[in-house]
This record gives structure tokens, C-alpha cells and sequence, in this order.
């Protein structure tokens, strides 16, 4: 057990830390929905209802859309772009897809390669790009889920305000959708591209997100 | 885990958007319709009802009268059947096949009117209201 633990303590921070602050987000969300509610004259919720409500689904949503394109484009764009001296970049000549013999595909698969590696067709150009596929699966979900939550929060406000419901297809052109939806893209964007910028200068002793501290800053490709 | 993944977000999806609001727009088509219907016989204590207690005491305000004399006072439809209801969160509106709009908004007594006799303005505008809270 403690081997496990050890083992896959990364994942299990993680999603313990995940699940801290997503509570976090539920009560903070909740105590601020109620204020504004109360500024309004309306009746407070309970924090049942909050954690069904449009609100907290488009709150949750939105951020989760944002980092789950992050990462996809960052898998998908790390195939072909290179950037000289930084560990999240290849080495540079290595550019593309690589032939089956580097990838380690059909022939070239070891024994204990994954079943789908070694075999020919559908199965292994699914296999290839798996890790994108869901990647871009779970994206394209959560940003369909904020354009639907949105919609029900955005004409909510609406209707307080005297003013008739719009559609779903009419809020996709709406500037409440793309504010929300940009304002995280661009945070993704600037974490990325900067971390990719500062590890050809800077160092983590230690982190494989970091070239060896001794290494040199033209070195690309080498995790620590 | 992709799976499972796309069927908890649109469960949250569903959660968050449509489960209930058909019975809820039920409802609120229905204080509509006791509003409206209480004008039509005269009865201005029940049509006050159905009111929020913050449009009702604006309307007092307002008309320096209680509340079940004022609304008998003001040009709203008397009757009328309830064509078209959407609930949004804890607000909805109704609409009479007459062509007049009813705002409303939820709390711990169900629904309640917030605004009454509303027809549309201009497009992207708020509507314009008899009564309004």
C-alpha cells in the first residue's frame, strides 16, 4: 500500500488537491451567490441547489474546457514546433512524427510494448493519437457543457432585468460566451509558451519539467 | 476515463439546465394564471398574492394605496391563458396569448410576479412594464 501510494503519489496529490479546491469553489461560490442574491432582494440557496445550479456549472465549466485545450494543443503542437534550449521542446531535429522504428510501432514494437502498438490499421492510428483524441473529447465536452450552463446563467440575468431568453445557437455569438471562454485560453496560453521560455533559462533541481541545472542553455530536450 | 469524463459533464450539463424545469414553468404558468384570473373577477387582495414582496410594496409606493386597490388600477390583462413559459435558473417569465409578459422570480413561497403587463421595446432592450419592481 505504501509502495502504491509512493508510487503514484503524483496523481493522488493531484486529484486530492483537486478535489480540495473544487469543494472550495462550492462554498466560496456559494456564500457569493447568496450575497449577491440578498443585494438583489432575492432568496438565498441552499448549497445543494448551488451545486445543481447553472452558476457553479459554468464557473467549473469554463476552467475546465480552458486547461483541458491547453493541454491538447500543447500535445498536439509539441509534435511539429520546436523551441531551442527548452525541455518541453524535441531536440530539433526531430521535428514531425517520427518514423515507426523511433515510435517504436508494427515491427519495430518490444515485447512488452502496448498490445495496439504492435498490430497494423485502424487500431494503431487510434492507438497513435489516443492520448489526443480524449484529450480533445474531454474539451470539446466541457466547452459544450459552458455554452449550455452559460446560456441558462446568461438568460437569468436577462429575465431579471425584463428582457427576454435568448438560444442556445443566438448566446454562441453573444460577447458573454467568448469573455468567458478567452479570458481562460489567454491565461493557458501565457502559462505555456512562458514555461516553455523560462526552462531554457531557468532550473528546478530535480524536476523532469527542467533541463539538469548544469546543462547548457542551447540543450534541447534534455529533462532533468 | 474519457468516458466517463464526457458523462459527468454533461450530467452537470443536464443537472444545471433541464432537470425540473418543466414541472417548475408549470408552476409559474400557473401564478400567472391565478393573477390574471383574480383581476378579471376583481379580487385584488388574491391578485396580490401572487405578487413579490418587493413589487407590491414598490407599487404601494407608488400609488399611495394598498396594495389590493392599486393593482385593480393599473392596465394589466384581465384573464387570458398562458402560451408560451421559460424558466431560467430561479427566474421565468410567461407570456399570455394575449401578447403580455410576466416576469418572475422563485423563492422560499414558489413563484412570484416581479413585473406584469410587460411588451417588448426594441431588440436587445428591456421590456416595458405596467407594473415593475
Amino acid at each position: 500500500m505504501r509502495r502504491f501510494l509512493k508510487t503514484n503519489s503524483l496523481s493522488i496529490v493531484f486529484l486530492v488537491l483537486f478535489l480540495a479546491a473544487l469543494s472550495g469553489q462550492a462554498v466560496a461560490g456559494h456564500a457569493d451567490f447568496n450575497e449577491e442574491q440578498v443585494r438583489h432582494g432575492d432568496p438565498e440557496i441552499t448549497l445543494s441547489r448551488y451545486l445543481v445550479s447553472s452558476d457553479f456549472g459554468t464557473a467549473v465549466m469554463e476552467n475546465w474546457q480552458s486547461e483541458y485545450l491547453q493541454f491538447t494543443l500543447f500535445i498536439l503542437l509539441t509534435v511539429w514546433l520546436l523551441q531551442r534550449g527548452s525541455p518541453e521542446s524535441k531536440e530539433l531535429d526531430k521535428s514531425g512524427r517520427e518514423s515507426d522504428e523511433q515510435q517504436k510501432v508494427g515491427p519495430h514494437a518490444q515485447q512488452n510494448s502496448p498490445r495496439w502498438a504492435k498490430v497494423a490499421g485502424i487500431r494503431r492510428t487510434l492507438y497513435e493519437n489516443s492520448l489526443v483524441i480524449v484529450m480533445t473529447s474531454i474539451w470539446l465536452a466541457t466547452w459544450f457543457a459552458q455554452s449550455v450552463t452559460g446560456v441558462t446563467q446568461y438568460n437569468s440575468e436577462r429575465l431579471d432585468h425584463q428582457m427576454d431568453a435568448v438560444s442556445w445557437w443566438h448566446y454562441l455569438g453573444r460577447p458573454d460566451f467568448w469573455e468567458k471562454t478567452l479570458q481562460n485560453w489567454q491565461s493557458e496560453f501565457l502559462a505555456v509558451g512562458s514555461m516553455a521560455i523560462f526552462a531554457v533559462y531557468l532550473r528546478q533541481r530535480g524536476s523532469p519539467e527542467s533541463k539538469p541545472v548544469g546543462a547548457p542553455h542551447t540543450a534541447t530536450g534534455i529533462e532533468g | 476515463m474519457g468516458a466517463r469524463f464526457l458523462v459527468f459533464a454533461c450530467l452537470i450539463a443536464l443537472a444545471a439546465t433541464g432537470c425540473g424545469t418543466g414541472e417548475r414553468g408549470d408552476d409559474a404558468a400557473a401564478v400567472t394564471a391565478r393573477f390574471h384570473a383574480a383581476l378579471e373577477a376583481g379580487d385584488g387582495q388574491a391578485a396580490c398574492q401572487e405578487l413579490s414582496e418587493d413589487t407590491a410594496s414598490k407599487l404601494e409606493q407608488q400609488e399611495k394605496k394598498p396594495c389590493e386597490k392599486a393593482i385593480l388600477g393599473l392596465e394589466l390583462p384581465k384573464g387570458g391563458s398562458v402560451a408560451v413559459q421559460r424558466v431560467q435558473m430561479l427566474s421565468a417569465y410567461t407570456s399570455l396569448a394575449e401578447g403580455s409578459t410576466d416576469f418572475l422570480n422563485e423563492g422560499p413561497e414558489g413563484w412570484k410576479i416581479s413585473s406584469a403587463g410587460c411588451k417588448p421595446t426594441a431588440p436587445g432592450r428591456p421590456y416595458d412594464c405596467e407594473l415593475e419592481g
